[in-house]
């Protein structure tokens, strides 16, 4: 076996080994090196895939399956949406799409990641002004104690979910790239306040549970990003 | 099933990174595993077994169509471009970025632990062909890891 054929194994599979290239590795010192750069890669692999499972899945699961009609329930689901649809009609409006659509989403956003306010993650300050000016602003001073930056999906593409410590409280700032939004949406639910403000490259978006707190990060923003033309 | 019910979790929150849909998927796969239990002819291919039928029913329900893994061989034009402020970031999020032919096979080895040669039987490919795709995975990482060193150092 020569170092070509080693790295390709080695890196097709880092923990399965062949007789031949565990042979090779013992006498290479640059395969040796090789192979344990790629193991510390395959360590931060491993972390970074671990997502959280939630408490009690195993059992959650167990007692669902002893639901005895699935399919009673299936039919539960369907009547549920057919019995919203006229509501969600009338709260869509004539264009098809709430005015507020985008605030909402950012709330619908926080609630399915419960983990960003229980979580500390890539708190950097040098990451936050980075991402800040790929959004096409300047970050003049810090907006709180940074605690989570996330690149999440979102719709059809991606967006920023930054968690920040502020004198009220936690409060999430969420950086859409690349998406048009004519003017201000502000959406209120499930005891939770939104505001999405229109960028000169997107749109943010400010969830706190209240509206006074969201109001005073949204003033906070204006005074400390300058968002770039 | 409490045995495999972290690793089929983690799986399928890869897949559809929605930790509610996720966990139906597990609950979908275990119902069909228990109705077709009679079938799984070797007993320590289960996991791999119930894998697969997670696979099927995320393509089934959610893409409405089989997962796209015709593509062997994939230029490095294929690759997503990664934006600068990323560097500093997590690898999740850069395998966020894989292209799903990668992305795949990479999951099934690193949460599943399986073989080449399972994941090629798992995916419907050759055993050459799985090994190509990891082997581009993790250069690609390793890639990535090397130009987020390199403007460290620059800084």
């Amino acid at each position: 076996m020569n170092c070509l054929e080693f790295h390709r194994q080695k890196l097709a599979d880092p923990r399965r080994l062949s007789t031949e290239a565990q042979a090779h590795v013992h006498g290479c010192a640059s395969c040796t090196a090789f192979a344990r750069s790629v193991d510390e890669t395959e360590h931060g692999l491993e972390h970074a895939l671990a997502t959280p499972v939630p408490d009690g899945l195993a059992d959650r699961i167990i007692l669902r399956s002893r639901t005895p009609n699935r399919a009673r329930r299936v039919w539960a689901l369907a009547a549920s949406v057919a019995l919203a649809a006229p509501f969600a009609i009338v709260f869509l409006g004539k264009s098809g799409r709430p005015r507020d659509d985008y605030a909402r989403l950012a709330i619908e956003h926080v609630v399915m990641e419960p983990e960003s306010f229980t979580t500390e993650r890539n708190a950097d300050a040098g990451a936050f002004g980075a991402l800040v000016e790929s959004a096409g602003g300047t970050l003049r001073a810090p907006l709180g104690t940074l605690r989570y930056i996330r690149l999440c999906p979102l719709e059809d593409g991606t967006c920023w979910h930054i968690v920040l410590d502020t004198p009220d409280g936690l409060a999430t700032l969420i950086i859409v790239p690349g998406r048009t939004l004519s003017a201000m949406q502000v959406a209120s639910t499930g005891g939770w306040s939104a505001l999405a403000r229109p960028t000169p490259r997107g749109y943010y978006a400010v969830v706190t549970t209240s509206s006074q707190a969201t109001s005073r990060l949204d003033r906070l923003i204006s005074e400390r990003i300058e968002w770039n033309a | 099933m409490r045995a495999y019910s972290a690793d089929l979790y983690r799986y399928a929150w890869w897949l559809c990174r929605d930790r509610h849909l996720a966990e139906d998927l597990v609950q979908e796969a275990f119902a069909r595993g228990w109705t077709a239990w009679a079938g799984l002819r070797d007993l320590s291919q289960a996991k791999a077994w119930l894998i697969t039928i997670l696979r099927n029913e995320y393509a089934r329900g959610i893409t409405r169509k089989q997962i796209e893994m015709c593509k062997d061989e994939l230029t490095e034009a294929d690759m997503p471009a990664m934006p600068s402020f990323e560097a500093g970031l997590e690898t999740a999020q850069i395998v966020a970025l894989l292209p799903e032919t990668y992305r795949e096979p990479l999951l099934l080895q690193v949460l599943g632990g399986f073989s080449c040669a399972e994941i090629a039987a798992m995916i419907g490919t050759s055993e050459g062909a799985v090994m190509t795709r990891l082997t581009r995975a993790r250069q690609t990482l390793r890639q990535h890891y090397a130009d987020a060193g390199k403007r460290r150092m620059a800084k």
